[in-house]
């Protein structure tokens, strides 16, 4: 019931956003950098460099409060991709130790301890090992921790010197854990409770009587209480799976770009789910593995926090299909040389699936599981980009203030979040029709010149006539503006300066309201509030 | 190891006594409610399996009224589509007839050779497609997708303009006329929502006018 958990060693980069944001421009080396990625109430720092960290920025705090507690900031964007891309170098460093290695999430790696310990030596003989590996590919900082169980050889790593190893002695794993916050088990909702409970630390925890935990905090709780007494994560030990789960697709003719290949990893990856959840399991590790046209094989294992669900799985698919098609520049030895032939996903470490609710006469899985269908057919037949679905995104005009993703990828903002509006932007009702290119017309005024506007945002004169267009020749009954703009006026190569009109148009039947824009002389129809 | 297969039968039985416990469908749940002051115009609502058509020249707010309609469905939480010709349907403008956005998919410019099939497709897969009627469309394409929206249960939108028209049978024929702009001068003032006319033709009864209110 209780096992205790397998002895796992843990190597973390700290920082790992920030040390691929340097290496992707090394002018940051000495500015501090942040991090930011989408969170429920706009950006939220995600890492920061030891710069900012000195000045106050935190993990979790609002982008605009970062900027205020340490100007002079630089702030990036999350490129989770990238960072996967980046410690492909770092996990095939360490595969050379020991096969069992399990990606975490970028910047994290774990793998279990029993084999490779005793060829090298014991725990510190394989924890320098491991350090000399990650640091000969230009990780010099990374910490690596040994402990009872995944979850304490990470926080055994984060002890850890900066560079160095941290080495908990088997079965000391529970005193060990006792005086970290309980904020290490991230699960917020929970842990703001047991804060306001009063019970600070994993050891205060992790005293609980089990039976009252999972009556109190459910499955949850209960899996935060094992892994707070230094125990396996599950109750059952994760199963192997049977051979029959594995899910493969071949690939005719090889993928070479990664973009197909995670076409068809998607559709393993809902495959895979779906058998599963007819079973009634969920896996939290997943083996990803691909063949080459010159018979490489290569594999990479995959872990998630709780289980897998199918965005998460095919996020992780995704990354790695992009580490190995296009991390080979950066490594001669070991890279892809030809496309990938065979996609195959494989499930490993099974549990019973519990935490997911379907609708009691199917309903809305029903619905969604019908459209999603539809849209893959759509997709398989004219590629991804033929069903697209809506992002909103920050911008001035209609066609800036959206982004077409195709469906299913991963959007990076959530859906339903009120944005602040921009700066300039255009106000009133939303066009229902907005036109990319636009479409060319002239605005003339009275004595049929073209309206242009001054550097200073001034028009030459008004307008009175819309000439082209949908309407033909029509008189203008009512505007406003010109709203001069000037676009990124600090970037030299993109800088463009236009003027905007709102105008209203007499058509033959209706008035029609469209958005002009003038730029560079040409003017034209952005939008048609339709 | 074994793996906890799940018992067949009982599965059976469950479904099949969710089939007796099921509501029985009433006339109402056979169709699509319509929210705000579409609802005047469409008391019965939209009814499922069959196809509306949305017309209106460019700039009567035609569009507007089409994405009110997969605001209908998507608030309901089924699924809407729109299918687009040249790629100008505005997304914003979609979220702020209320549309949501993740039960939302949009197929941007489609060849007209392919629009009937495209179409057809997403019939499939949702409650509600509005699609944006090509030129010339063949009698023989609109006919056989106003027998897949019956056999679905969907809602087909036809949405045309001057150069188009939809060939078939329609249960409810929206003409949208436009109406004029408030708030906006002779180079002051700032364009406001305005509420466009919209006349409502269905077969039976008397054709009946009404706005959509911004």
């Amino acid at each position: 019931m209780s096992s205790p958990a397998e002895r796992t060693l843990g190597v973390w980069c700290p920082d790992w956003p920030v040390v691929v944001a340097r290496r992707d421009d090394p002018s940051r080396d000495d500015q501090p950098v942040a991090i930011v990625e989408p969170g429920p109430h706009g950006r939220v720092v995600r890492a920061a460099s030891s710069e900012a960290r000195v000045e106050g920025v935190r993990r979790g705090l609002r982008r605009r409060e970062a900027e205020a507690r340490c100007p002079g900031l630089v702030v990036l964007d999350a490129d989770l991709a990238a960072e996967a891309r980046a410690f492909e170098v770092v996990a095939r460093a360490t595969e050379a130790i020991t096969p069992g290695i399990v990606l975490d999430r970028p910047g994290t790696l774990t793998f279990p301890t029993r084999g490779p310990s005793r060829y090298f030596g014991g725990d510190d003989g394989l924890s320098q090992r491991v350090l000399d590996a990650v640091a000969g590919v230009g990780v010099p900082d990374a910490r690596v921790g040994v402990a009872d169980g995944p979850f304490a050889a990470g926080l055994a790593a984060r002890a850890a010197p900066s560079g160095g190893s941290h080495v908990v002695a088997p079965g000391d794993t529970p005193s060990f854990l006792a005086p970290w916050p309980v904020a290490v088990l991230e699960a917020d909702d929970l842990t703001s409770l047991l804060t306001e409970l009063g019970l600070w630390c994993l050891g205060d925890f992790a005293r609980l009587p089990r039976a009252a935990v999972i009556a109190r905090f459910g499955p949850t709780g209960a899996r935060a209480h094992r892994l707070a007494q230094g125990l396996d994560e599950h109750v059952a030990p994760p199963a192997p799976p049977p051979p029959e789960l594995v899910e493969t697709c071949e690939l005719d003719p090889p993928a070479t770009r990664f973009e197909e290949a995670a076409f068809a990893a998607k559709g393993l990856a809902d495959r895979l789910l779906e058998r599963l959840a007819a079973l009634g399991l969920t896996c939290t590790q997943v083996v990803v593995e691909a063949e080459t046209e010159h018979g490489e094989q290569l594999t990479r294992r995959w872990r998630h926090e709780g289980a897998l669900t199918a965005t998460a799985l095919v996020t992780r698919v995704r990354w790695q299909l992009d580490g190995w098609l296009s991390g080979h520049t950066e490594t001669e030895d070991d890279g892809v040389t030809a496309g990938l032939t065979i996609v195959r996903l494989a499930p490993d470490q099974l549990i019973p699936a519990t935490g997911r609710q379907l609708g009691f006469w199917g309903g809305d899985a029903a619905a969604g599981d019908r459209a999603d269908r539809a849209i893959t057919r759509l997709q398989a037949a004219h590629g991804p980009d033929a069903v697209v679905a809506v992002v909103p995104c920050g911008g001035r005009t209609p066609a800036e203030r959206v982004r077409w993703v195709p469906w299913g990828e991963p959007r990076d903002d959530p859906v339903g979040v009120e944005r602040p509006s921009w700066p300039g932007a255009v106000p009133g009702p939303v066009p229902a029709r907005v036109f990319e290119p636009r479409l060319p017309v002239a605005l003339l005024d009275r004595d049929g010149a073209p309206v242009t506007v001054s550097g200073r945002g001034e028009a030459s004169a008004e307008p009175a006539r819309l000439v082209g267009g949908p309407l033909g020749t029509a008189t203008v009954v009512a505007w406003a503006g010109p709203w001069a703009q000037d676009v990124r006026w600090w970037d030299r190569v993109c800088r463009r300066r236009r003027a905007l009109w709102q105008v209203v148009a007499r058509g033959e039947t209706t008035d029609v309201a469209c958005l002009v824009v003038v730029e560079a002389g040409e003017a034209g129809i952005e939008a048609i509030y339709d | 190891m074994a793996l906890p297969a799940r018992d067949p039968d009982a599965r059976a039985r469950l479904a099949e006594l969710g089939g007796r416990a099921r509501p029985v469908v009433l006339a109402r749940d056979r169709a699509l409610d319509v929210p705000g002051s579409l609802s005047e115009l469409l008391p019965d609502g939209l009814v499922r399996g069959s196809v509306a058509v949305v017309d209106g020249v460019p700039g009567s707010g035609a569009t507007s009224v089409a994405l009110t309609l997969c605001a209908a469905a998507t608030g309901v939480g089924e699924w809407a589509a729109a299918v687009d010709l040249e790629g100008t349907l505005g997304g914003e403008a979609a979220a702020a007839a209320g549309v949501a956005l993740d039960r939302f998919v949009v197929a941007r410019r489609v060849p007209p050779a392919r629009w009937a099939t495209t179409v057809d497709v997403l019939l499939d897969g949702m409650s509600l497609v509005v699609g944006e009627v090509p030129r010339h469309l063949r009698v023989g394409d609109a006919r056989r997708l106003e027998a897949r929206t019956r056999e679905r249960g969907g809602v087909l939108v036809a949405l045309t303009g001057p150069a188009s028209r939809w060939p078939a049978g329609a249960t409810a024929r929206l003409r949208v006329e436009g109406g004029p702009w408030p708030g906006l001068g002779a180079g002051h003032g700032l364009l406001s929502s305005r509420s466009p006319q919209v006349r409502v033709a269905d077969h039976g009864t008397r054709e009946r006018v009404g706005v959509l209110a911004g």
